[in-house]
């Protein structure tokens, strides 16, 4: 029981990217067509996985002091053999297009995180499960977004071509200010489901403090600079 | 196992440390081996798909069949032994953003090829195989782009399916020979149309293919002995 709700926690409940807010830099910057959010979700979903099963395995002999550095070796291993592979086998296109986010998978924080938040405390069961759903829920996030950008651009998904008679493209949605409203109605769309589920079951809906404007302190601060009590 | 856990030694510390570094170097090591082969098949393919585009029947490899010339690479295509066509790539750093990378199509007395004229237009054997140019802007000038649709992945494929789709400018140099005078765009005083909003890439572009067309013309005797030469 508690294997599927470790499994499906990353799809919705704890999405690294729509609820965590993490792994910005790849959601950003890949997103611009659907082909590119599909296929750096799955790199990383690959790079999840292994790295939660060696540090899941070895997480009782790792010395406390140095585990973060041991923990980097072992996704920095990782990430170099899906590098290598993907040069090797994936689509020209697809490597050209990632690039330098490929590499990048190393300073995600999604995997860093996953490793000493769940990994470095659990089983190799549960954190296979983890890793699975965590990276399910980020490719299924990036495919979002990647399809919504490339659909208000070209009129296309994955590269098919949907409304046939648009043949002038709008490219604000492929560049990086596209990115960044969309994800904006993204974030307020889930925030509105859940809240509006919230209210349904009765309760008092709290958002992920990454969402939540009352623990933003951005706005407390008066001319003079000084913090209002 | 415990103790592991919790030491402190800074000796044992560092060595831990040392055979994590250890295994993971042996890993990459193993994995790099096994990937080399594919990754250079990989990226002689992709220089085989462009070349396959820009030249006419052959039945040699002319990726092997190379020879370099003032910074362009000159590809050969040979029909039964003899030289039929060549390949040429150069590249430029006068893009909008950098590196613009071309890919032409020569015959052998210097004119650049025509792959096929459909509807009265003229397609030439141009392509541009790498540039980081403005999306909607400069990529016009620079791209062939396939555009499949969702009525076209049903339909059965028509006999033009083979042919590269045209680029207003990229086919302008169909059948021209690169004289003594550098081609320009009209802006300039030139004969060649050139992109509105894209003027740098246009520019760009019909430089580079200047550069490749006239660098085999003057150094044609020489390109045509040493691709003649036997296969190495």
């Amino acid at each position: 029981m508690s294997l599927i709700k470790d499994f499906t926690k990353g799809i919705w409940k704890e999405n690294p990217v729509l609820v965590m807010l993490l792994g910005m830099c790849p959601t950003l910057a890949v997103t611009n067509n659907a082909e590119n959010g599909l296929s750096m979700g799955v790199a990383t979903t690959c790079v999840l996985l292994g790295c939660n099963i060696v540090i899941s395995m070895v997480r009782n002999i790792v010395p406390k002091k140095i585990r973060i550095p041991v923990y980097i070796v072992v996704i920095a291993t990782f990430v170099t053999v899906v590098e290598l592979l993907m040069a090797a086998y994936a689509p020209p296109a697809i490597n050209k297009s990632l690039g330098i986010f490929i590499p990048l998978i190393v300073v995600n924080c999604i995997v860093l995180g996953r490793a000493e938040a769940f990994a470095s405390k659990t089983g190799v069961m549960r954190s296979i499960m983890d890793a699975l759903g965590m990276g399910l829920g980020f490719a299924l996030a990036l495919t979002a977004l990647g399809g919504a950008r490339e659909f208000l651009a070209t009129g296309s998904l994955f590269q098919i071509k949907i409304i046939i008679p648009w043949t002038v493209d709008f490219m604000l949605w492929t560049s990086a200010p596209g990115a960044f409203i969309i994800l904006g109605c993204f974030l307020a769309g889930m925030n509105k489901l859940n809240m509006r589920k919230a209210v349904k079951r009765g309760e008092v809906y709290i958002p992920p403090q990454g969402l939540d404007c009352r623990h933003c302190r951005l706005c407390d601060i008066d001319t003079t600079g000084e913090e209002i009590e | 196992m415990k103790k592991l856990k919790e030491t402190e030694n800074i000796i044992v510390l560092g060595i831990f440390l040392g055979i994590c570094g250890a295994i993971a170097a042996l890993v990459l090591a193993y994995f790099a081996d096994l990937t080399r082969e594919p990754i250079k098949k990989m990226k002689m393919q992709e220089v085989n798909n462009a070349l396959k585009e820009v030249l006419p029947a052959f039945d040699n490899s002319p990726g092997n069949t190379t020879f370099k010339k003032d910074g362009v690479t000159f590809y050969g295509a040979k029909k039964n032994g003899k030289l039929v066509a060549v390949a040429a790539a150069g590249d430029t750093m006068k893009g909008y953003s950098g590196k613009i990378v071309a890919m032409v199509g020569l015959e052998l007395n210097g004119k650049i090829r025509t792959i096929a004229v459909v509807d009265g237009k003229k397609l030439s054997a141009v392509l541009i195989t790498e540039q980081k140019e403005t999306p909607g802007l400069g990529t016009v000038v620079c791209g062939r782009n396939r555009q499949k649709t969702i009525v076209s992945i049903f339909e059965k494929p028509g006999k033009d399916a083979n042919l590269p789709p045209g680029n207003m400018i990229l086919d302008q140099f169909a059948g021209k020979k690169a004289g003594k005078t550098p081609w320009q765009v009209t802006k300039t005083g030139g004969k060649f149309d050139y992109m509105t909003g894209a003027t740098i890439s246009s520019k760009a572009v019909t430089g580079v293919v200047y550069k490749i067309a006239r660098t085999f013309v003057v150094n044609r005797k020489e390109i045509i002995k040493e691709l003649s030469k036997a296969e190495k």
